[in-house]
């Protein structure tokens, strides 16, 4: 039960955490107060206060046995014994059952995760132990090709070559990047790194990285955020697309980054897209029919209908290959 | 400080658990004010402070429970179970704990989830940071941690919810369902289970949600070989679809239909200069979406009826927008 920093924790927090701390410390005698304290998320301080306290509880009436013996030796290792009654945790609650086990599908769900397999099987002993949970995962994806690739040089803080195809503009471009963390969200892999040409960093859908070269060159990190970040930064030049979707076309608003989203009567919504580039809202258009109407700019009512005219002239022409 | 607060609130706490596990039985208050230090001073007072501290015990989830002694007359008395408490044996090799610790540390953070790996822990053979390293792999899901395992409890224990639901066209309506389980698919989680309205089982988006999942009762049992995984949808280009689609794609666009459509197949044919792909089509309507999306980039070869149904989608539009 990790505190918030610079609080001043509860009895009952102290409590909470010395009943899951100790039986952890009887378990591995002799583990150190860092070691501890990294785990248990506890300031080294309180926990060699608490653990000083310890000492003087036990199974009353005290007799000289019956006290639990706490040793901090000079190399800091932690040393319990005669604390029979805190030797094991308490039981998991139904809420943290529950909560592991969510957090385990999150993962296992997401294929490419190396801890995948462990998981599955202390799922299956938790199961085995506590009963079984309706708590599911299916991954609907497959891992990018590259993906060990790309988390190798993040690790290592190497500089990458690749070629890269954007969805947004649908180009295959060269870049140099310093890729510095990797991460999965809604199914999809990315990679946050600085875009040496670019001057700026990009975060890069590690499924489209067709190609990886290592260059040998070890970069210094520049602390970009990792997971948790918006999947869309605005950015100065960004353009701000206005769409009127129809009920339809609702899940725009939940699947793209937008700025504004106004509920219409009939269930459609209205909606504020900041982009980079308007190519893939042209295209996304084109998906949407005419139960997408734009409100602006204008410019791309006009890269709306260009696309089309070049899309029918495409199947203007019989099929590549008639015997289909 | 008065006297009565000479001991540290927590070394009386942990002397109370350690001796309500140690009796095995039922103690009466009177007893426990006997038994250990902490209790001292006027009758009420102290009961007062005993009824805080158990208060305390059950917010960490402490089994206290109350039960009639062996004293004559049968007094109110208070133990803790060990059977109860006691977290039961369960051997974790190193790299499944270290799996469990990196997955409690994923996603949005959950204290829940962090406590819950802290207990199993003990089991663990050390080792656990060398393999833990590193920043968050996955970001959270979609939707928060309290509505997900609300729907996870109620399909736990087999209890009847109710909750506002936005469906994907944007009706909300009162969803009255039976729950059986809760399913994680690309990034969005699932509450499966029977809707009481339409009397068939419905997988819901927790994200659409627009009120709490709320109890309102006793449920229902899902049937024999109920999978909750069944019920989750796939997209169109799953690979279990019975037909395929066969398109020919520009160079940089068929990259990003390997990537999208998972199950495809390259079809190389000497006489095309663009890549032409197989991909598993469960659902014709769908795929002609998806595909739209390609703009000139990419073009139906077959079958026909898609390929026609591309065609009148472009010139829906073309109608609409007077191109």
């Amino acid at each position: 039960m990790p505190e918030r920093r610079g609080v001043v924790p509860t009895t009952a927090e102290r409590l909470g955490r010395m009943l899951v701390v100790v039986p952890y410390l009887v378990r591995h005698p002799g583990t150190s107060v860092t070691e501890a304290s990294a785990l248990f998320d506890i300031p080294a301080e309180q926990l060699r206060r608490d653990l000083r306290l310890l000492m003087m509880s036990g199974l009353p009436p005290y007799g000289p046995g019956d006290l639990i013996d706490v040793d901090i030796d000079e190399d800091d290792e932690i040393w319990i014994t005669m604390a029979d009654h805190f030797a094991r945790p308490l039981r998991l609650t139904r809420q943290e059952a529950t909560a592991v086990r969510v957090r385990a599908a999150e993962l296992m769900a997401t294929p490419g995760v190396p801890e995948a397999p462990d998981l599955a099987s202390a799922v299956a002993k938790l199961d085995a132990t506590l009963g079984e949970a309706p708590i599911d995962a299916v991954s609907g994806t497959v891992a990018p090709p590259l993906l060990d690739e790309v988390a190798a040089a993040a690790a290592a803080h190497e500089r990458l070559r690749i070629t890269y195809v954007a969805a947004s503009t649908g180009e295959r471009t060269e870049r140099t990047i310093d890729p510095e963390s990797v991460f999965a969200e809604l199914g999809n892999w990315y990679v946050v790194a600085w875009d040496d040409g670019a001057e700026d960093e990009r975060l890069l859908r590690v499924d489209r990285v067709e190609r990886v070269e290592s260059t040998g060159v070890v970069f210094s990190p520049r602390g970009l955020q990792g997971a948790g970040r918006p999947l869309y930064r605005a950015g100065a030049d960004d353009i701000v697309v206005r769409l009127s979707l129809g009920p339809a076309s609702r899940w725009v608003a939940e699947y793209y980054a937008t700025t504004a989203v106004e509920e219409r009567d009939d269930g459609g919504v209205e909606v504020e897209l900041p982009t980079r580039d308007l190519g893939w809202v042209a295209a996304l258009l084109l998906r949407l029919g005419p139960d997408a109407e734009v409100i602006g700019p204008a410019e791309l009512r006009e890269r709306r209908r260009d696309m089309l005219r070049r899309t029918l002239a495409v199947y203007r022409e019989q099929p590549g290959e008639p015997d289909v | 400080m008065s006297e009565i607060d000479a001991i540290d609130p927590l070394e009386r706490l942990l002397n109370l658990v350690a001796l309500l596990l140690d009796h095995g039985r039922p103690m009466t208050f009177d007893e426990i004010q006997d038994a250990m230090e902490g209790y001292e001073g006027s009758k009420a007072t102290a009961k007062r402070k005993f009824e805080r501290d158990k208060d305390v015990l059950r917010e960490y989830d402490v089994p206290i429970e109350t039960g009639t002694t062996d004293v004559l007359g049968g007094e109110i008395g208070y133990v803790i179970s060990r059977d109860a408490y006691y977290l039961p044996e369960i051997d974790f090799t190193p790299a499944e704990i270290t799996a469990l610790f990196v997955a409690a540390q994923s996603g949005t953070a959950a204290a829940a989830a962090s406590t819950a790996v802290r207990k199993l822990l003990y089991g663990a053979d050390g080792g656990i940071l060398s393999g833990a390293g590193g920043g968050p792999l996955v970001a959270g899901a979609d939707t928060d941690a309290e509505t997900v395992a609300a729907a996870a409890d109620a399909a736990a224990s087999r209890r009847r919810v109710t909750f506002g639901y936005r469906n994907a066209q944007g009706v909300v309506r009162d969803r009255d369902v039976d729950a059986y389980g809760v399913v994680f698919r690309r990034g969005h989680w699932y509450l499966v289970g029977a809707d009481r309205e339409r009397d068939e089982i419905r997988a819901f988006r927790l994200s659409r949600c627009t009120t709490r999942v709320a109890d309102t009762g006793d449920g229902s049992s899902p049937p024999t070989g109920f999978q909750a995984t069944d019920h989750v949808q796939g997209g169109p280009w799953e690979a279990d679809a019975q037909d395929r689609a066969e398109v020919a794609f520009g160079d940089a666009a068929a990259a990003l239909a390997r990537s999208r459509f998972t199950g495809w197949e390259r079809l190389d044919r000497a006489s095309e200069r663009r890549v032409i792909l197989s991909l598993p089509m469960a659902d014709e309507e769908t795929m002609a979406a998806l595909l739209l999306q390609f703009g000139p980039d990419a073009e139906v070869l077959g079958p026909a009826s898609l390929r026609a149904l591309v065609q009148d989608r472009l010139r829906d539009l073309a109608e609409a927008v007077d191109a």
